[in-house]
């Protein structure tokens, strides 16, 4: 009779075919997709990954049924095969097979988000307070270098696990895709998902620590901030100079930053069908699938991976000490200001954390919370920007020179 | 190399090439902009 019942409903009897740890995690899969939908649709989370990827995390659940091998799976994705043989009879099943090996395991789907990022960036806020901006972003930098060392000498970790992990510090999903791929590919799936879920979680989370290490007197200063008016020429030649500079110094990481500066050059150049294509088609088309494949490989047995509770634990330990980082070097750059007789709002150093551009606008909302008349936006996107580049230097080495510890 | 002491190089290493991009942005502002002042 329950032989009768799986067949009619696999969804439902598969339930009964795995272990008890296994169904239960993916009842509590089910849940949490709903949860984060929920809270995507609600605006408490970032709606762009968190609806397609809560939807994907229930279906996936949802939907396993009994293949033909006898083994419980489903029809979206298997990011295990290797097999070129096994790729070829899977990619004609599994829906979503093309798109991950195609675009998600090779970094395409990071460069593509990366591009529509440089297409949205504008370089002139950088130019507001150039120096300002990159040593926030420097600090803002901090949760990586230190959940390195706690990777290694605390979890135990081998030093390219924990590089790749330690760059979740950095707030920039295109990057740690990119990292975890180069670094530590066995581990790239519960990377990817969990950097993910954690960035979401910075709209939320964020606020709180600003009102933990900033004093409510400084949060609501207002900033006098002129952005210079700079030729496009200019603008354009720093964006091909600093291009050839980074990818100079760091090819490992020339494929991203590659992508960031062309979206930038393209806006620049007034190419308008280019960056029309780039920041409202390539760009949305490649947040969405990124949503969906890390919705679909949030898979119970993926999750009940042992080094997943490593991951979370050293993920939040990241983006939490970044952010101290960069709200210290915020105030840091309060008193900086204030002995030259200049205001600055240490609130902007939050930004410093290159979630572009979710924690510019968080520095913003802090500052307007105290002062509906400060305007701290400017100067906060240029921490934004700063906290990019940062991101994809320390990727860069970290990949080109982690090999040195062994 | 211990991996403290990795941290700290790779972490001054981002900050030398990190001023060092911000010092091509001025240059070429002051180039072409012709106002000779970095923003700050």
């Amino acid at each position: 009779m329950l032989e009768l019942f799986s067949q009619l409903f696999p969804g439902i009897g598969t339930f009964f075919a795995v272990e008890p740890a296994i169904a239960l995690a993916r009842i509590g899969l089910i849940v949490l997709g709903f949860t984060l939908a929920y809270l995507g649709f609600k605006r408490t989370l970032e709606p762009l990954i968190m609806v397609p990827m809560g939807i994907a995390m229930i279906a996936v659940n949802a939907g396993m049924l009994f293949l033909s091998t006898g083994q419980v799976g489903n029809m979206f994705v298997d990011p295990l095969v290797s097999d070129p043989a096994q790729l070829v009879d899977v990619m004609q099943v599994n829906f979503l097979q093309p798109i991950y090996n195609l675009t998600f395991s090779n970094g395409l789907i990071a460069c593509l988000v990366f591009m529509g990022i440089g297409a949205r960036s504008e370089i002139s806020y950088l130019l507001a307070k150039p120096w300002s901006s990159m040593f926030l972003a420097i600090c803002a930098e901090l949760g990586t270098f230190v959940t390195l060392v706690v990777g290694v000498e605390v979890f135990g970790l081998g030093p390219k696990a924990a590089a790749a992990i330690a760059t979740i510090g950095g707030a920039d999903g295109p990057m740690v895709l990119f990292s975890s791929l180069m670094l530590a590919p066995e581990l790239f799936v519960p990377i990817s998902i969990i950097a993910y879920l954690y960035l979401s979680l910075t709209y939320g989370g964020y606020p709180f620590l600003i009102k933990l290490f900033i004093p409510k007197k400084y949060r609501g200063i207002d900033m006098v901030v002129e952005v210079p008016e700079v030729s496009r020429k200019s603008k354009f030649i720093f964006i091909v100079a600093a291009c050839l500079v980074l990818c100079l110094l760091l090819p490992v990481a020339a494929p991203l930053i590659f992508s960031f500066f062309v979206g930038m050059a393209v806006k620049e150049a007034d190419i308008n069908r280019y960056t029309e294509l780039l920041e409202e088609g390539l760009s949305y088309f490649a947040t969405f699938f990124l949503g969906v494949v890390l919705g679909v490989l949030c898979e119970a047995s993926t999750i009940l991976n042992p080094t997943v509770l490593v991951i979370l634990v050293l993920g939040i330990l990241a983006l939490a000490v970044s952010a101290v980082g960069g709200l210290l070097g915020g105030l840091v750059m309060y008193w900086f200001h204030k002995k030259r007789g200049q205001d600055f709002n240490p609130v902007i150093g939050i930004a410093g954390v290159s979630c572009v551009p979710t924690t510019a606008k968080l520095a913003q909302h802090a500052a307007m919370e105290e002062n509906p008349f400060a305007m701290i936006l400017p100067v906060a996107m240029g921490a934004n920007i700063s906290g990019v580049i940062t991101s994809a230097i320390a990727a860069g080495i970290f990949v080109s020179t982690i090999h040195l510890l062994g | 190399m211990s991996v403290t002491v990795y941290a700290l190089l790779a972490y001054g290493a981002m900050a030398v090439i990190a001023f060092a991009v911000v010092g091509v942005i001025v240059l070429i502002d002051r180039l072409f902009s012709g106002k000779g002042k970095d923003g700050q």
